[in-house]
């Protein structure tokens, strides 16, 4: 069996927001949504470190949908729109959901958004907030996104680019490729290459040797969720930026 | 008395059309018209459904009360009792409709039906509470309606028929017998409506402020303390003060009023028990409803104490058991209310940071879902804090369900011949 699952160093996340900006366009995310999140840790603002000088730290935490084992977004759908496909992947059914919301309310992690309007509307509210003329931008016009609507092997539609008011949308690992056999987009596009993704229950798969030789914790272990995504925790370096550890008592 | 009524049909009816208005507007726009987005997904809708299943709590406490536990002074009010309960059920679940993103689509819950998840058995536990609360009504009026019909306006008196005395009193056993049959087969599902409606929440292990065990025997006591002032009020609508009331009455007044202190009692033990620890996620709900929603939790508590102390002394007078009622069902609404903030305004993915010698817990801002602000002043996109105020479009549907509830409320027991023998 397949299992998908990802491995984020945090040593190599240099926090540039590239995974999320790719996600947003190869997935046609509406505007105000993001399935992929990097913020800085333990700071209001990204790109700004946490503490006070010279005891600062700054760790970028990317998160994406944790595609749980024991995903509790699945267990509360009353009508089953979400559902962990075999190979693991959590998915989300835009012909299904109802749109009640119990899912955001179930997830820990935050993944899961609305679509509260249309996502044409969403985009020229952002165009209007951004200072731009009126009728600047025509929905009808071209939309960004990966241009061909995906379903499952059994025909439920998982991934669309006109997306469907009224109901809930995540992170899919990019599912229209990962059919294909092409890593998700923020795997690829990630400049420090801090991304591995692939089958954990492959003993020879890259992402399960690297789960093999190196130290990984999961966001929120204790509520018994099982992501499949892991993180290499971040060494604290020495010098500048750093703590300096005294060397003599 | 004639024109009050009318007076009051008329408002109702102008509440039911603004909201039924904004209703259609938010299925135009969207749900993107209400204060809700991604950090805080349920609001006042959500609140006002748990606030009207436990409304409906009052008539299978009474309708139980009488055949099971044999308290046979509530006998005059069960069919008015079981009217509320039919009503506010079926207020439960029309509350909770324009949550739903997609009311098209609400067949999936027949067509593909996941049973771990607890908004679909409370679906179903409400829908069978609701029809189960109708044919009781029914079968207790059986026999008046066979006396004097249903009066349905416009069309005139329905299922009237001519009967000899005896016949009457042959159908009078016969509804005696199916009532008690039917109480104790309808009572599981009067507990079971809370139950279930506070599992709905309290299972989320990422909702502190729901999750844990208690959650449904304060479901429980505030059903008891919601319900049976309801049917108070119900009934003084219907049959005014009356002395052979008086009992029926001072026995509801007490049962509302000794389920505040139960009430009260659990919810601050809960409290007592999450401060404590001075540190952590419940403790931080409590901290959150005492530092952003005193006044809310002001109204609950004063509200509740002031209704409970009129209804526990002033139970032989209209006007106090009027006051008491309203009072116990408005610091109910606020306790409802304040179900939603806490649980959404402590972000569940929270991340250690240890600096040196201290550390604190840092919540991951999750992204609001749509763009708000201007050029200059621009709004953030990821929030780990959502100030929650609903909106106008919210309100008018809720004020608008609440109308329609109670114009359906006010049409069956005009229509419904609820009147004891000899009196109209
Ligand atoms: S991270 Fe949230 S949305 Fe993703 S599988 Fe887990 S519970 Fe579901
Ligand atoms: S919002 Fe959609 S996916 Fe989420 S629980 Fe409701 S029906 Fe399921």
């Amino acid at each position: 069996m397949v299992r998908y699952g990802m491995v984020i160093d945090l040593n190599r996340c240099i926090g540039c927001r590239s995974c999320a900006v790719v996600c947003k366009m190869v997935n046609s995310v509406p505007t105000g949504t993001w399935w992929q999140r990097v913020e800085t840790v333990g700071s209001k603002e990204h790109m700004v470190p946490t503490g006070e000088y010279p005891n600062l730290s700054e760790v970028f935490l990317p998160v994406p949908c944790m595609h749980c084992e024991n995903p509790p977004c699945v267990k509360v759908c009353p009508v089953g729109a979400t559902w962990k496909r075999e190979d693991g992947l959590v998915l989300v059914d835009f012909e299904r959901c109802i749109g009640c919301r119990y899912c955001l309310t179930a997830c820990p992690y935050g993944v899961r958004q609305f679509n509260w309007q249309d996502a044409d509307e969403n985009i020229k509210q952002g165009f209007e907030v951004a200072g731009f003329e009126e009728n600047w931008y025509k929905p009808s016009d071209y939309k960004y996104g990966y241009p061909i609507d995906h379903r499952t092997k059994d025909g439920r539609l998982v991934y669309t680019k006109t997306r469907p008011r009224g109901v809930v949308e995540k992170c899919t690992f990019c599912v229209q490729f990962v059919d294909q056999g092409i890593a998700p987009a923020c795997v690829r596009g990630c400049p420090g290459n801090a991304r591995v993704f692939g089958d954990l229950d492959d003993p020879n798969s890259e992402i399960s040797k690297v789960l093999k030789d190196r130290s990984t914790f999961r966001l929120l272990e204790d509520l018994g969720t099982e992501p499949k995504v892991f993180y290499i925790p971040p060494a604290r370096k020495e010098g500048r930026g750093g703590v300096n550890y005294e060397k003599k008592v | 008395m004639k024109r009050k009524f009318d007076l009051a049909i008329a408002v109702l009816a102008v509440l039911a059309l603004i909201g039924i208005v904004a209703w259609i507007m938010q299925l135009q726009r969207g749900l993107i018209l209400t204060n809700m987005r991604n950090p805080f997904t349920w609001g006042l809708y959500i609140a006002m459904w748990a606030f009207y299943v436990g409304t409906a709590a009052g008539g299978l406490v009474v309708s139980s009360a009488i055949y099971i536990f044999g308290v046979k002074q509530l006998k005059p009010i069960a069919p008015v009792a079981s009217v509320t309960a039919f009503i506010f059920a079926v207020a439960a679940m029309l509350m909770a409709l324009p949550d739903i993103g997609r009311p098209d689509r609400l067949l999936n819950l027949f067509i593909y039906p996941n049973f771990k998840s607890l908004i679909l058995w409370d679906f179903i536990i409400l829908s069978t509470y609701a029809i189960l609360s109708a044919i009781y009504t029914f079968v207790l009026l059986r026999p008046k309606i066979a006396a004097s019909g249903i009066s349905i306006p416009f069309v005139g008196t329905v299922m009237k028929r001519d009967m000899t005395a005896e016949e009457i009193q042959r159908l009078e056993k016969e509804s005696e017998r199916r009532a008690k049959i039917l109480a104790p087969i309808a009572l599981p599902f009067a507990i079971l409506i809370h139950t279930v409606t506070a599992w709905v929440l309290a299972t989320q292990l990422s909702r502190p402020w729901w999750y844990g065990g208690l959650l449904a025997p304060t479901f429980i006591a505030a059903a008891l303390t919601a319900g049976p002032a309801v049917v108070i009020l119900a009934s003084l609508i219907v049959y005014g003060y009356r002395k052979d009331l008086q009992d029926a009455y001072r026995l509801l007044a007490k049962v509302s009023a000794f389920s505040v202190v139960a009430l009260l009692f659990m919810y601050y033990n809960d409290f007592f028990v999450r401060q404590w620890w001075d540190a952590g996620r419940e403790f931080d709900t409590i901290m959150l409803v005492f530092r952003d929603y005193l006044a809310i939790h002001a109204v609950e508590i004063i509200f509740m104490l002031l209704g409970t102390f009129i209804l526990a002394t002033r139970y032989n007078s209209v006007g106090g058991l009027v006051a008491g009622s309203l009072a116990v069902n408005i610091g109910i609404l606020a306790h409802r209310y304040l179900l939603i903030p806490p649980a959404y305004n402590i972000i569940p993915l929270r991340v250690p940071v240890v600096l040196g010698i201290e550390s604190f817990e840092w919540s991951y801002p999750i992204a609001v879902g749509d763009i708000r602000g201007t050029l200059m002043n621009p709004q953030p996109v990821f929030t780990a804090y959502w100030n929650y105020v609903p909106s106008l479009i919210e309100i008018a549907i809720t004020i608008g369900v609440f109308a329609i509830i109670s114009l359906v409320l006010l049409g069956m027991l005009r229509a419904l011949p609820v009147y004891p023998q000899g009196s109209q």
